[in-house]
């Protein structure tokens, strides 16, 4: 146990130490803390630059733009697969479905990248089929307000199967004897789907559209680093890239810790928040 | 009624056939449109280089050519790369599986003193942490930078691992534990010799799990490692075709050269490279994907 514990102290709790440089004007080789007048300390002045920012706004609109299509669209793909899947009678093509469509959630993110990159180009296969229905070539660079459509459906391309474990679980511990008695008073399948499977997983959209909610801010940037370039910035940089181009690559560390820390903070409060709501609602809590 | 109940009889619900036809047509295009992608990366890495070249691939491959998968085998970057994919994924894999049941087996001890606060360190750092700037620091002063261990060291645990392990050893009867005890078994032999062997089943789930995550990570190596010779696969791949720095076709053949091999166009390169490293992940899946379900609904009981 306790090496865990010490692994767990270096790795998580002391970067936390490290916040202290967001107060500060930090420089490598300065230490974090000292009594010798070395630190020099500025208070909030990161954080009020930040909101300043002349990309302030940007940011938080992207951030949130992708996460609005991704709780709007992505987040209710799993919910109608699964639904589908579940009135599939043949079983061996059910498997087939199920099996295929976990299946993109194991390549990596480069990998996801690189082929929508590539099928997007000039000379790629999605071109290629608009040409042929007589469209104007489509260049992402060239249209940048079509990022977050082509982040989406890259994410529900990758993720809807994956997302589907969770109910299709939960439909199957559906007991069967509400069926056959829906059946008995004359239900037909809509009404079966209405009354009896979407109340049982009700619960489970509930609790993972707030925790969706709570974790709006918390944009996943890795795939964004992979697929923005310069040209795409004004729809593609989320707070998650710019921290990494900005703060980390460009060694505004001091900026970037502080950009980081305030980010973090309102994430936990919103998840904490989406908590407390999901146990009120759903009788469900992270903690 | 009578209608209702022979239905029953023979597995057919009442709805109409029609509709039972019109939901497999809509499973069957999604996933047409799931798998279609791979598919058509498959196709144009074994088509002709001619065709290929003029986009003549849609639907079924043209001939079975395989210039692009020997051109890429002569590259010496992407060997080491997965070479060094496999040390850090077999490294952090072995660590992970020792760390989850270290973790896992004090917290799920009831008796064990102060485990409330234990809990909430364990816990505390899934939700809130110091975030990328300050790590990079942290790993700078304890000279991580440019070295292996930036990748395996922060990697070989995982809270959420730990939780799952937990989970499952909450799970056990508790009675095997107190009968082991009463037999003079100290705590030690216990975890190695009962709840080691139960315990199979979820170093499964949470060994395919790193496995999967550390294969296809690049951030870490991103961040961490400037040196080219130490990349993981992920990194080449992502110069090769994220930033396109690299140029496959450039690639040193002199004793495969021949007419065709001047064809090979950088995108069919690409296809059979993204085919070659992604192989292990597909061909694996099927055997694996049981424990990533079980993984997925041990995770939606409350920890």
């Amino acid at each position: 146990m306790s090496p865990v514990l010490i692994l767990i102290f270096i790795f998580c709790y002391v970067p936390m130490y490290g916040l202290l440089i967001s107060f500060q004007d930090w420089t490598p080789g300065m230490p974090f803390m000292d009594f010798t007048g070395q630190t020099k300390w500025v208070g909030l002045k990161h954080f009020s630059t930040f909101v300043h920012d002349p990309y302030f706004w940007r940011l938080i609109k992207n951030t949130l733009v992708l996460s609005a299509m991704n709780l709007g669209i992505a987040f209710w793909i799993p919910i109608i697969f699964s639904l589908l899947i579940n009135e599939v009678r043949l079983v061996k093509f059910k498997k087939f479905a199920q099996t295929a469509s976990y299946m993109p959630y194991f390549i990596s993110s480069v990998v996801v990248a690189g082929m929508a990159l590539s099928f997007l180009s000039s000379d790629g296969i999605i071109n290629k089929f608009i040409m042929m229905m007589g469209g104007e070539p489509f260049l992402l660079n060239m249209k940048p307000q079509y990022f977050p459509i082509v982040y989406t459906v890259i994410n529900i391309w990758r993720n809807f199967g994956w997302g589907s474990i969770l109910y299709l679980s939960s439909m199957a511990s559906i007991d069967p004897t509400l069926y056959e008695a829906a059946s008995l008073d004359g239900a037909n399948r809509w009404h079966k789907i209405w009354h009896v499977t979407l109340p049982a997983i009700k619960p489970t959209i509930v609790v993972m559209l707030i925790m969706g909610v709570g974790g709006m801010l918390g944009a996943d940037s890795d795939m964004i680093l992979l697929l923005y370039n310069p040209a795409t910035y004004e729809y593609a940089d989320v707070i998650g890239t710019y921290l990494y181009r900005y703060g980390l690559m460009g060694g505004n560390f001091s900026y970037g810790t502080a950009v980081g820390f305030m980010i973090s903070l309102i994430n936990f409060g919103m998840v904490y928040l989406a908590n407390m709501v999901s146990r009120k609602v759903a009788d469900y809590s992270l903690w | 009624m009578t209608q209702i109940l022979a239905r029953k009889k023979h597995g057919i619900p009442n709805g109409s056939r029609l509709v039972d036809v019109l939901i497999v047509i809509a499973v069957a295009v999604i996933c047409l449109f799931t798998l279609y992608p791979m598919y058509y990366v498959f196709i144009m890495s074994i088509s002709k280089p001619q065709d290929v070249l003029a986009m003549n691939v849609s639907f079924w491959p043209t001939g079975f050519e395989l210039q692009a998968y020997k051109k890429i085998f002569t590259d010496s970057d992407m060997w080491r790369a997965y070479g060094n994919s496999i040390l850090y994924t077999v490294s952090t894999t072995v660590l992970v599986i020792i760390t989850s049941v270290m973790g896992a087996y004090p917290l799920s001890v009831p008796e064990l003193r102060g485990r409330k606060y234990v809990v909430a360190f364990v816990l505390l750092p899934m939700y809130f942490g110091g975030g990328l700037i300050p790590t990079f620091l942290l790993m700078s002063k304890l000279n991580l930078y440019n070295n292996i261990f930036a990748i395996i060291v922060p990697a070989s645990f995982n809270i959420w691992y730990i939780i799952l392990t937990r989970t499952y050893f909450t799970g056990l009867p508790r009675d095997i534990r107190e009968s082991a005890f009463i037999d003079g078994a100290s705590n030690f032999t216990v975890l190695r010799r009962i709840y080691l062997p139960l315990a199979k089943p979820i170093l499964a789930v949470v060994s395919i799990y790193s496995i999967v995550t550390m294969w296809n990570n690049w951030f870490a190596a991103q961040v961490y490692l400037p040196d080219k010779n130490l990349h993981p696969l992920q990194l080449y791949l992502k110069r090769v075709l994220v930033a396109q720095t690299v140029d496959l076709t450039k690639l040193n053949s002199a004793d495969i050269e021949n007419a065709m091999n001047q064809m090979l166009s950088a995108t069919q390169m690409q296809y059979a490279m993204i085919i070659f490293t992604t192989l292990p992940i597909i061909f694996t899946y099927p055997f694996f994907q049981k424990y990533f379900i079980k993984g997925v609904m041990l995770g939606s009981l409350k920890g």
